[in-house]
């Protein structure tokens, strides 16, 4: 079966805003996401991960290598690439349901068949009872959820998540990652989720791409062999290949971080 | 008897009253009738220099028995709303259009630094010259007030909304237009308020002074000509009907529109 995300020799540099000078943020990046797969791509601060997000989003235009979504170059936004941002980024003057349908309003879909299908993602993220609140009157990890349920609701052939749990405490962000994985298997999305925290990564992917220090090349794909089923945290310390592949991970992204410091 | 402990218990009490507000503006207004009517009282010639409240409603009665007083406020009134209608239904698709296009606004910027600046009263002359003491002057002069304010706000208003709210609806899928509609607009809402109540504050101005100079009719003309005749009564009368109409407008129109917009989206904290 064909991939559904491919990237061929991407290579991007970026004039620094404020200097001007030329930077080199990726490097012949080379990779494939299969359909139903969640790959996490991990790597130290500034190696290029969330450039190679709005490069993949359409919001960043390149030109060396290609990127395509089954089989369609990327050459913009478009909505089968769905993106969930790092933080407040669902409309304050959208309530809940409108901030989930706006995709689907933005399609043309007719009223009462969009309320069903909003309905169904409320339920799916956990927010019956919010759909008539406004943004402002969510917590954090409420937001982030919304989010999700809006790019979901629309149905993209691809989730890109750009560190969207970052923001909110530890706690929730244990919730949120439990949940996402349980929507996972619910929706059999697939999801490219960009972290900088390794043990989300380890979590979350069935394979994880760790990248280099700048300019940002693909470093090393860790495999994590762990039933979607079984991903609970509760579970996870005692679990022997989610150890593996985090201390494999951390091990990566570590030399990357000292060779980073030595620059 | 009264104790400091007492007395907060009262405080806290009155404050959480729900008439609280409208008895300590009452009790204000009081006050300030009273050192009115006892200045006026004092003075010579109170008729010309300051006639006492009772006075000025008694000729408020008086004006509104001959019918005067509600013409010249609907005359007022219907200036402002018609005048600072076209202004803002102008100006607010302007600032959105300078607002989307950086090479169109700072071509227009400084013209419309210029235009600024020369206030309504400046132009006032120019535009008698061409249509004379009408009403056509004054709703031009109106227009001309209302317009720029609301322009120059909508227009950092557009370029204010933050770049992640136009990245999502961007990547969800919309056109130029649906992000204009479901992202721009709304998201300069905090600033159309602020536009809004500018023009129309601008404009209320502007229909005075207008009415001043160039009008036949209305609460401008009152004031204008109750100087000239000698009927300072009706002078202040004109004043008071003033500053109490921007209350109203305020309180009914543009306070209800925030509340339900801005301040329900949480974009403003009251």
């Amino acid at each position: 079966m064909p991939a559904k995300l491919v990237v061929e020799g991407l290579t991007h540099h970026y004039p620094d805003e404020y200097t001007g000078e030329s930077v080199h943020a990726l490097e012949k990046i080379n990779l494939e996401v299969q359909e139903g797969e969640l790959v996490t791509v991990v790597g130290p601060s500034g190696c290029g991960k969330s450039t190679l997000l709005n490069i993949l989003a359409g919001l960043l235009p390149y030109r060396e290598g290609v990127a395509s979504v089954d089989g369609i170059q990327i050459s913009g936004p478009g909505s089968d690439r769905g993106v969930v941002f790092q933080e407040h980024a669902i409309l304050p003057w959208r309530s809940v349901a409108k901030n989930i349908g706006h995709g689907l309003e933005l399609k043309g879909m007719v009223k009462e068949e969009r309320e069903a299908r909003v309905q169904d993602f409320v339920e799916l993220v956990g927010l019956s009872g919010f759909e008539d609140k406004y943004p402002h009157e969510l917590s954090g990890g409420m937001k982030q959820r919304c989010a999700v349920a809006r790019t979901l609701c629309a149905d993209p052939v691809i989730m890109l998540m750009d560190e969207p749990f970052a923001a909110v405490d530890a706690q929730t962000r244990i919730t949120l990652q439990e949940e996402l994985n349980r929507i996972a298997i619910a929706t059999k999305k697939t999801i490219m989720f960009i972290t900088h925290a390794v043990d989300e990564a380890a979590f979350l992917g069935d394979r994880c791409f760790v990248f280099s220090a700048r300019p940002g090349r693909l470093k090393a794909i860790v495999d994590i062999n762990i039933a979607r089923e079984r991903r609970i945290w509760a579970d996870m310390n005692a679990d022997d290949e989610f150890v593996r592949a985090r201390d494999e991970i951390l091990r990566l992204v570590r030399e990357e971080v000292s060779v980073a410091v030595e620059e | 008897m009264l104790s400091r402990n007492n007395l907060n218990r009262f405080s806290a009490f009155w404050r959480h009253f729900p008439a609280a507000n409208a008895i300590n503006l009452t009790l204000i207004i009081i006050g300030i009738m009273l050192i009115w009517l006892v200045i006026s009282s004092t003075i010579e010639n109170p008729a010309r220099y300051l006639p006492s409240p009772i006075v000025v409603v008694l000729s408020s009665v008086d004006m509104i028995y001959k019918g005067l007083l509600p013409s010249y406020f609907g005359d007022t009134i219907t200036r402002l709303v018609v005048g600072s209608a076209i202004g803002l239904t102008l100006g607010i698709p302007f600032g959105l259009l300078l607002g989307l296009n950086r090479t169109v606004a700072d071509m227009f910027y400084p013209l419309m630094n210029f235009f600024q600046s020369v206030s309504g009263i400046a132009i006032f002359p120019i535009v008698v010259v061409w249509w004379g003491n009408s009403d056509k002057t004054v709703l031009a002069v109106i227009l001309y007030t209302s317009f720029f304010p609301i322009a120059f706000t909508v227009l950092s208003g557009v370029r204010e909304v933050p770049l992640r709210y136009i990245h999502a609806a961007r990547t969800l899928g919309a056109t130029r237009y649906q992000i204009i509609r479901d992202v721009l607009l709304p998201g300069s809402m905090p600033h159309i308020a602020t536009g809004s109540r500018l023009s129309i504050g601008f404009a209320w101005r502007a229909v005075i002074a207008g009415e001043m100079l160039a009008g036949r009719e209305g609460l401008g003309w009152m004031i204008f000509t109750g100087q000239d005749a000698d009927k300072t009564a009706e002078v202040i009368l004109g004043m008071v009907m003033i500053g109490v109409s921007w209350i109203v407008l305020d309180h009914y129109l543009l306070r209800p529109f925030e509340a339900d917009t801005i301040e329900r989206w949480g974009l403003v904290q009251r």
